[in-house]
């Protein structure tokens, strides 16, 4: 069996009977970051009702150079759920570019097709009756937006706005992706914790190469693997596998200066002392001090008896948890170039990308 | 042959003083190299039962710890030497103990790396070093034996201490832990029990061990000249005192001028008055040596007298510039019996008082009646063995008288009724009338219940037919107990 990025790329259709799956998809996806989707799922199956219980996901290429706004959320996933959304920032944002840009989305994509904003881009485009583009600019969690595919290639990540959750509204324009990464995360912290957002448009065809094609299918296929099957099956039927079974004995949390680090250890059931290194995504695995797995590549935390994926910040000591990783985004993996981006030493992490081999 | 050395003796090194245990212990680890590196991201070389020291410090939680651990061990590092004391994560412990890596923090891993060195590779140098510091100590060291063997336990950096012939402590202290595995001793001197100077150096580093050995050997050369010097000095002081007072006690009017200054000299105050006081021991006992034992009692039983080694005992008076009080009397003779209680609790002492006279004839006076006074105390274990002659004047005399060839055959008829019955009545009656015929002072004496004694004189009144209460009966008796009990 091959792994999920040889699963079919586009027109796939999600079905209000997919949600369960597609939403654990979508936090694997996250390894470990992204936000928590399942607070949303009812607000999916609400807008996936009110199109008639199904969505179709685009491909790219069939879009011809319809001009396509990414989408998502921006800022401290937590605080979502503390501070709710008025549910109109994604919107608003997508309305807010359009009136900068001139150009009025003929689609929308998630910006990021892993934890909430995987879901969240498929309810704007359902609540904005546009098309849905199976393609984004992660392909799995990453936290910062000079991480973009369209940062790696040179493609301009701006006009970019963004919207908080009072309305206020900012629009950043001519930034080089560090730039507007730095802007963004002032915005977010003095503002009020996270924002919708969007930026673009752009057309449909470029987003085939300069984008990561695919991944909400992949979240699907990914949730539905892990319901059918154990998690240690699942991971070797994806292609990855795992790398610890144990518990949680120790997750030291360290302030740095970009995100909070975590220091993970579990101690697995053969005595093996597991090390993983996360901010808000497990970035880097080591095995008995070996690096064993790192990001691009998904290593993801579940819980051994429900299989369900664990949140970095809400790893606690003592859980008993099955570690596995996954093979990450195949456009991150295709050059060294591109590696660069995502690898450990973008995250500041001394050490070289360690990945699975690939199945090709 | 390569040379050893054990991580818990290194641990126990002064040098190491600083060192700590981060994580696994390390019982049973043997280092047989040191390599340094620079900092976490190095790789150490190949080399089995190495200490890796790492130079610059580095960031604690960081995973590089994790990761240098595991190639360490694929080293043969043995054990990690860390800038800094502060607790590794628990990730880094366990994954320590599980690639059997001992993790040691100092807040100078060079220094402390170098030091292992030495004692690994440069053995020659660890014991010139010690022995050039050793003989410095032996040449400066001022003072007596006690000075020398602090000093050269500064020097050493260990427990040294001095035993004598019977293997008792004299000078240092003995950790109570010390294992007898890890003391190392040199004789000092000749003969057949000498006194044994004592080092505790744990094992596990033979360089340290065979340099505190040379090095004992060259202490002990100071220390026994040391003790000898001590030696001299004593006798050479013991025999000055001993002369004197000889002096002193020669039965001509006045001492000459030469005497005096002698006296002067030696901290004697002639004039005044003056107890003498005199100890008895036996002849096995040397009064030299055993000195230091008469000036402790007397410290502790406060009394400040002059000793001074006399024959097979001491002489020793006390000097008051005005005339006693009676009070002050009293409390001298508490005093004095105290002491004698101390002594007698290590020596089979026996101790006499004399009576309060005045300048250097009431001196050879007090100590010629503190002599009689303690030849007749060495019979008397019911007064301790220890008699005051202001209390005995009286009863001297009579002693004297009856000691006659027809006294004593009337005074053994007399308490013939008493011989052998049970409770030693003879000896009950003689501490009860010792002891004004109070029944509570009988029992302490004895050491029984004051209704045993009660018992005891009732039934000696009996068995002799005779009547305490009359003053003529209780003389005869009391005369003919005392000559009994003394010529039996």
């Amino acid at each position: 069996m091959s792994g999920w990025h040889h699963a079919p790329v586009a027109n796939v259709l999600l079905t209000t009977g997919d949600v369960e799956a597609f939403t654990v998809g979508l936090t694997l996806l996250g390894s470990g970051g992204g936000g928590n989707p399942h607070p949303f799922r009812q607000s999916l199956r609400r807008a996936l009702d009110a199109v008639g219980g199904e969505f179709e996901l685009r491909d790219p290429a069939d879009l011809g150079d319809a001009p396509v706004v990414a989408t998502g959320m921006l800022g401290a996933t937590s605080v979502l759920t503390e501070k709710l959304p008025s549910g109109h920032e994604l919107r608003d944002a997508v309305h807010a570019l359009a009136r900068w840009s001139g150009t009025a989305a003929a689609a929308i994509m998630p910006l990021e097709s892993a934890g909430l904003n995987g879901l969240l881009a498929v309810t704007t485009a359902a609540e904005l009756g546009l098309p849905l583009v199976d393609a984004d600019f992660m392909g799995r969690a990453l936290p910062r937006v000079d991480q973009f595919t369209a940062a790696a290639t040179g493609a301009s990540v701006t006009p970019f706005a963004l919207v908080e959750p009072g309305g206020q509204a900012v629009l950043i324009d001519h930034s080089s992706p560090r730039a507007l990464e730095r802007i963004v995360r002032s915005v977010v912290a003095q503002g009020s914790g996270w924002a919708g957002s969007a930026l673009g448009p752009y057309p449909a065809r470029s987003l085939a190469t300069g984008a990561c094609a695919g991944t909400l299918a992949k979240a699907l296929l990914l949730g539905r693997a892990h319901a059918e099957t154990g998690p240690e099956a699942f991971a070797a039927r994806l292609g990855g596998r795992v790398l610890a079974a144990g518990r949680t004995v120790e997750i030291a949390r360290i302030p740095s200066a970009t995100f909070g680090r975590a220091g993970i250890a579990i101690v697995d059931d053969g005595g093996a002392v597991l090390r993983i290194e996360a901010e808000n995504e497990y970035l880097l695995a080591l095995l008995d001090g070996v690096p064993v797995a790192s990001c691009p590549d998904l290593l993801c935390v579940l819980d051994r008896r429900t299989s369900d994926p664990i949140a970095v910040d809400l790893l606690r000591p003592g859980d008993d948890v099955l570690v596995v990783v996954l093979p990450g985004p195949p456009w991150w993996r295709a050059t060294p170039e591109r590696l660069r981006h995502v690898d450990p030493r973008s995250f500041g992490l001394d050490c070289d990308a360690v990945l699975l081999p690939d199945v090709a | 042959m390569r040379t050893t050395v054990q991580l818990s003796a290194l641990l126990a090194h002064p040098e190491w003083a600083g060192v700590t245990i981060l994580a696994a212990d390390a019982d049973g680890t043997a280092v047989r190299a040191v390599q340094t590196v620079a900092d976490l991201r190095a790789d150490p070389v190949v080399a089995r039962h190495s200490l890796l020291a790492v130079a610059l410090s580095g960031d604690r939680d960081d995973w590089h710890l994790d990761a240098l651990l595991r190639r360490a061990a694929a080293a043969g590092v043995v054990a990690v030497l860390l800038p800094g004391t502060e607790p590794l994560r628990h990730a880094s412990r366990l994954l320590a103990g599980r690639v059997g890596i001992t993790v040691l923090g100092s807040p100078d891993p060079l220094t402390v790396a170098l030091a292992a060195t030495r004692l690994l590779h440069e053995p020659e140098q660890v014991l010139a070093e010690l022995l050039t510091r050793t003989a410095a100590v032996c040449t400066v060291a001022a003072g007596g034996v006690d000075e020398v063997v602090a000093e050269l336990a500064r020097a050493w950096r260990r427990p040294v201490w001095l035993l004598d012939g019977t293997g008792e402590v004299v000078a240092g202290t003995r950790p109570p832990d010390a294992d007898e595995a890890t003391v190392l001793t040199r004789p000092v001197g000749a003969g057949r029990s000498p006194a044994r100077l004592a080092a505790a150096v744990p094992a596990g580093i033979p360089a340290e061990v065979a340099a505190v050995e040379a090095a004992l050997g060259v202490a002990a050369g100071t220390v026994g000249h040391r003790l000898a010097e001590k030696r001299l000095a004593v006798e050479r002081d013991a025999r000055l005192r001993m002369s004197l007072l000889a002096e002193l006690m020669q039965p001509a009017a006045e001492p000459d001028p030469g005497t005096r200054r002698r006296a002067l000299d030696a901290g004697w105050q002639l004039e005044g008055w003056h107890i003498g006081i005199r100890i008895d021991v036996p002849a096995s006992v040397e009064p030299v040596a055993i000195r230091p034992e008469v000036l402790r009692a007397f410290d502790t039983a406060q009394i400040r007298a002059l000793v001074v080694e006399q024959g097979t005992g001491w002489g020793a008076w006390t000097t008051f510039a005005e005339e006693p009080a009676p009070a002050e009397l009293q409390r001298h003779a508490t005093a004095a019996r105290r002491a004698q209680s101390l002594l007698r609790s290590s020596l089979p002492s026996a101790m006499g008082v004399g009576r309060v006279q005045r300048g250097v004839a009431g001196l050879a006076r007090t100590l010629g009646e503190a002599g009689d006074a303690a030849r007749l105390a060495a019979t008397r274990s019911s007064s301790g063995y220890f008699v005051h002659v202001d209390r005995l004047g009286l009863g001297q005399l009579l002693l004297a008288w009856t000691r006659t060839d027809t006294f004593l055959p009337a005074a053994r008829s007399m308490l013939e009724p008493l011989r052998d019955q049970p409770g030693n009545l003879l000896r009950t009656l003689t501490a009860y009338l010792d002891a004004e015929s109070s029944l509570t002072e009988t029992a302490a004496v004895l050491g029984v219940h004051r209704n045993t004694v009660a018992a005891r004189m009732a039934r000696a009144q009996e068995l002799l037919g005779v009547d305490l209460v009359d003053p003529d009966e209780r003389l005869a008796l009391h005369l003919a107990c005392r000559s009994v009990l003394f010529h039996t």
